[in-house]
């Protein structure tokens, strides 16, 4: 066997030693002593969680860390490819007073995405989200923020090219954009705007 | 520390390490079609998309686009066929390229009646290696803003055997959308605005003299 029980033997011995005002009962001391040199030696997993030192949690912390870990992933699914480094970025769209305005990158290419920024200027409007090829057309996947003019805007990283888009207005009313020019929809026949995106 | 309260302990970081990875947390792709039947047909037409290895993310916004759009199941249905059939033209007009945004680009420039050898042309122009979706998007914005395709592709194709960017090909696109939009006639606005970007290249003899010996042109 290893060094193990040696060990375990000698602190057990030296405690006896120590207990100041006790007899040990020499029987009971090798009773002790055969049983641990007697054990069984630990499995592998047994071991191996052993040598493993990291706080344990309880039965509800460890759920409540599994539930946050779960919930958190949820939130978060999909996003992986659209987390590119944001900066640093050059407004350009807004001096030649073209829209969407178009933040083009300094550092990442031509191929890397383009922030882009969209406007609708209607104060009535109580949600208002974009559409479009990029996001797949899912209402309320990206929602614009209303400032207090009445004009509603996002900024949005999109990928060079050409795309097409539109906005949804309280969840049923579908607009395009009057400041960008319109594509035609032979699949559905309802006009969406575009947008040529690339890096200026 | 106990056996059960280190099982634990590991089970809830096992979890949490494999929700850390967005993509494994996410289910498979469900269409909000309401008309059931339609709803199996559209999935059933993406997955036989699938298996003639076209990629699907297309196919699934088409889709979406129709629910967002209300449109009829059975419109969503064709419009979904329509861009798959598309989606294999472009590819076999475009190979050896395979990337989604070419294939993606190919088949709109086809939706919106860019003749399939123009594709063909726009692959040639430029090296396999070279992605050539920003020029196809090009194409297909020109011959939507009403420029017949034959002079848009004219002059995108000189612009890429000139050497110049997609940036600076997109850049011809949206100047002419400017002005078009500020009342300009159309081939009139392509004309003015590709002297433009082709007077910020550099010579042909340049050109030729920079350029990589696979892009060289006789």
């Amino acid at each position: 066997m290893s060094e193990g029980p040696d060990l375990l033997i000698e602190r057990v011995r030296s405690t006896l030693r120590e207990a100041p005002g006790t007899v040990p009962d020499p029987r009971r001391v090798a009773q002790l002593l055969s049983v641990v040199w007697e054990s069984p030696e630990p499995s592998a997993l047994r071991r191996w969680l052993d040598a493993w030192r990291v706080p344990s949690l309880s039965g509800v912390g460890a759920t409540v860390v599994a539930g946050i870990a779960l919930f958190a992933g949820f939130l978060t699914r999909g996003a992986v490819d659209e987390r590119r480094a944001p900066e640093p970025f050059a407004a350009t769209g807004s001096q030649t007073g073209e829209f969407p305005v178009q933040f083009a990158s300094a550092t990442l290419g031509e191929t890397a995405p383009v922030l882009t920024q969209f406007v609708l200027d209607d104060a009535k409007a109580q949600r208002v989200s974009l559409v479009g090829d990029f996001n797949d057309w899912a209402a309320g996947a990206t929602p614009l923020t209303r400032l207090e003019s009445g004009v509603w805007t996002v900024s949005v990283p999109l990928p060079p090219g050409r795309h097409v888009y539109a906005f949804l207005v309280d969840d049923t009313l579908l607009v395009t954009d009057p400041r960008a020019p319109k594509s035609g929809d032979a699949d559905y026949g309802r006009e969406g705007s575009v947008v040529m995106v690339f890096a200026r | 520390m106990s056996m059960h309260r280190r099982v634990l302990t590991l089970v809830s970081l096992a979890l949490a390490s494999v929700s850390a990875v967005p993509a494994l947390a996410q289910g498979p792709v469900v269409l909000p079609i309401a008309d059931a039947k339609a709803r199996v047909a559209v999935e059933r037409e993406i997955a036989r998309a699938a298996a003639r290895g076209l990629p699907v993310q297309p196919l699934i916004a088409k889709a979406m686009e129709g629910v967002t759009k209300q449109a009829t199941g059975e419109r969503i249905q064709v419009a979904v066929a329509s861009a798959a059939k598309r989606l294999e033209q472009a590819r076999t007009l475009l190979a050896p390229s395979t990337s989604v945004a070419e294939l993606t680009s190919g088949a709109d420039a086809l939706a919106i009646g860019v003749p399939g050898a123009m594709l063909k042309q726009i692959r040639a122009a430029w090296p396999v290696e070279r992605s050539v979706a920003m020029p196809i998007d090009v194409l297909t914005e020109l011959v939507a803003r009403g420029i017949p395709a034959r002079h848009a592709l004219e002059q995108i194709t000189v612009l890429m055997a000139r050497g110049a960017t997609p940036s600076q090909i997109a850049s011809l696109g949206t100047s002419v959308q400017a002005d078009v939009a500020a009342g300009l006639a159309p081939d009139a606005a392509l004309e003015v605005r590709a002297r433009g970007v082709m007077s910020l290249l550099p010579s042909p003899a340049a050109a030729a003299a920079s350029a990589p010996s696979g892009q060289r042109r006789p």
